[in-house]
């Protein structure tokens, strides 16, 4: 059981992070927090089943078609609304929670019950020692593995990715040394939008989706970034896999009803506790 | 002398109006109202907070939630009469704010807005799964109308006078807690606070007063709502509400009483008349919001304000 729990919440800490990698991502550029992020997420899942069922893409050429989209609606929405927003960090909050509402208000159009999503990654049971669990789960893991990689590889040795980093850590001296910052605020959208709807996609195939579904998951995936720390990715990720792995373990030994409890409890203890979270270096202001 | 005259009558024909109205609005027209005074209470105390301490909130609509809970439960499991349940519920409000608030209320900016979230979340996930206090999902069933002194407040017109008295009240005593030595505390707090606390303002005790305030004016709110909607669900304190709150306040520029109580009415109405939208209705909210907060940043009000201002500007140009 305890094996089972663990890999479970090893998968759904997983989507965690890398839907938290889209609040990391935008926090460590601009200090805002991106609340239509966990929609975004659900907006990935509804676009991978449409694209999915409509063109029966496989697994691999699914999963970068929905970022491609999703990067592209991230850079648009970047360019026009967003942009108006990121003066104020209430105005951002209520302006992202108003776009979040948007979208997924938008999907219950279209969608107003949950429907399952086709088996892209294959339905067998794969069984380590004495827990068994669907292929699907696998390829959460890898992706987010590989998703990872990719990311460290492209702020560590691309051109853009410096450019970005420098953009993160002060945008004012990065756009005197010739760093175009407009784009590279752009380019972060794109790749946080990319991200969660990847991720989005990824969770499809292990439930039921339902347009409400980016509600809980976003939340979570922010206490998940805030517990690791928001202004740092191997934080989030770190944070994203220990609230899986401890709401499962929760969820199998003390009480199915409050496992969504612990993410919350966290974050707040944590806020009082260390408010750069277990690997973020900045200090808040605190008096 | 003449400007405190003006005010007078500004303030008396607007009561007037404001008494008048069941009389000649239509019965829609008097049930939004209700709501638009119920939902006072909650803004006007968010306003306690963001406007004194700098701190913007989201989980207002978890406070307003405790209380709408406390007397529902009260009266509906253990009998208490409706009107003796307003104590208990603004102080258990105080009560579970403080505790959950009382530590994050340090933190600046963005960092207390996460920690407002967390408690939002705790409170709502509490309501929805302590099935054998709440009910959980199925809500709280038939909660009592108000009464007292063999008078009912159950048609919306009754409970207008109601509703109306309670938004006074607290408009007053918020009036007087601004004015107060604690309002001036609290001014000096959000203006500067190493300068408020460099002439002996305890910064935070000012701070977790501030947060005791707002639950207070929320428990108090949630204590109206749960005898006029007269069912309640864990559904109706989410973030939903937490997000219309603090949207209210914002529009209504924190700081103002009457700013804020003008939004309430304005947002609140506004929602009301998107219903026939159907299903389109929380696309246009959302867009209400977003567009909003796009073009208009510093709230509806500064709207007139800057007209005003640029216009004296020419004048004297």
């Amino acid at each position: 059981m305890f094996g089972q729990l663990v890999i479970g919440g090893f998968a759904t800490g997983c989507i965690y992070a890398v839907v938290g990698l889209g609040f990391t991502l935008v926090y460590r550029t601009l200090r805002m927090v991106n609340f239509a992020q966990g929609h975004v997420f659900m907006a990935g899942t509804f676009l991978g089943l449409v694209i999915a069922e409509r063109m029966h893409l496989p697994a691999l050429p699914l999963l970068l078609v929905v970022g491609a989209v999703a990067f592209g609606l991230g850079m648009v929405l970047e360019r026009f609304v967003f942009r108006r927003l990121y003066h104020n960090h209430e105005v951002f909050i209520v302006g992202s929670i108003g776009l979040g509402i948007v979208l997924m208000n938008g999907v219950r159009v279209f969608f107003p019950e949950p429907v399952p999503f086709p088996k892209v990654f294959g339905s067998e049971v794969v069984q380590i020692g004495t827990a068994r669990f669907q292929e699907a789960y696998l390829w959460v893991v890898a992706a987010t593995l590989i998703l990872v990689v990719l990311l460290h590889a492209m702020f560590t040795y691309t051109r853009t990715g410096r450019a970005l980093r420098a953009v993160a850590a002060d945008a004012e001296i990065a756009g005197a040394v010739g760093v175009n910052v407009k784009r590279a605020i752009g380019l972060t959208f794109g790749l946080s939008f990319a991200v969660a709807a990847i991720a989005g996609v990824l969770i499809g195939p292990l439930y039921f989706v339902s347009f409400d579904m980016g509600d809980m998951v976003g939340l979570k995936a922010f206490s998940a970034a805030v517990f690791g720390g928001i202004n740092s990715i191997p934080g989030t990720i770190l944070g994203g896999i220990v609230i899986g792995i401890l709401e499962n373990l929760a969820g199998g030994y003390i009480s199915s009803a409050y496992k969504d409890l612990v993410a919350f409890v966290i974050l707040l203890l944590m806020l009082i506790w260390r408010p750069t979270g277990l690997l973020g270096r900045e200090t808040p202001v605190k008096v | 002398m003449g400007s405190a005259l003006t005010r007078w009558l500004v303030a008396g024909s607007a009561l007037l109006a404001l008494l008048a109205l069941p009389a000649v609005a239509p019965q829609y027209v008097v049930h939004i109202s209700n709501f638009v005074l119920i939902y006072t209470l909650p803004v006007i105390g968010l306003g306690f907070l963001t406007g004194f301490t700098g701190r913007v909130s989201l989980a207002q609509g978890a406070l307003f939630g405790t209380g709408a809970y406390t007397t529902a439960l009260l009266t509906t499991k253990f009998g208490w009469a409706p009107i003796a349940t307003l104590v208990p519920s603004v102080v258990v409000t105080v009560v579970l704010a403080v505790a959950l608030g009382g530590a994050a209320v340090r933190l600046a900016g963005l960092y207390f807005v996460m920690a407002t979230i967390g408690i939002q979340q705790i409170v709502w996930l509490v309501l929805m799964n302590w099935i054998e206090l709440t009910n959980g999902p199925q809500g709280v069933r038939s909660i009592p109308s108000l009464g007292a002194w063999g008078y009912s407040f159950e048609t919306p017109q009754q409970f207008y006078f109601l509703a109306l008295g309670l938004a006074l009240v607290s408009y007053v005593l918020a009036k007087r807690v601004i004015k107060s030595r604690l309002g001036l505390f609290l001014r000096a707090l959000s203006d500067d606070q190493l300068a408020a606390s460099s002439v002996a303002v305890e910064v935070g005790r000012a701070k977790v007063t501030a947060l005791a305030l707002s639950a207070a004016w929320a428990g108090a709110g949630g204590f109206l709502y749960a005898h006029y909607v007269r069912y309640i669900h864990p559904d109706m304190f989410g973030l939903e509400p937490s997000v219309l709150f603090l949207v209210m306040s914002m529009f209504g520029g924190y700081r103002s009483v009457e700013g804020m109580i003008l939004a309430t009415a304005v947002l609140e109405s506004a929602t009301e008349y998107l219903r026939p939208f159907g299903e389109f209705r929380m696309i246009a909210y959302g867009l209400v919001l977003l567009l909003g907060m796009m073009f208009f940043p510093k709230g509806i009000l500064t709207l007139f304000r800057r007209r005003a201002a640029t216009s004296a500007a020419g004048s004297s140009a």
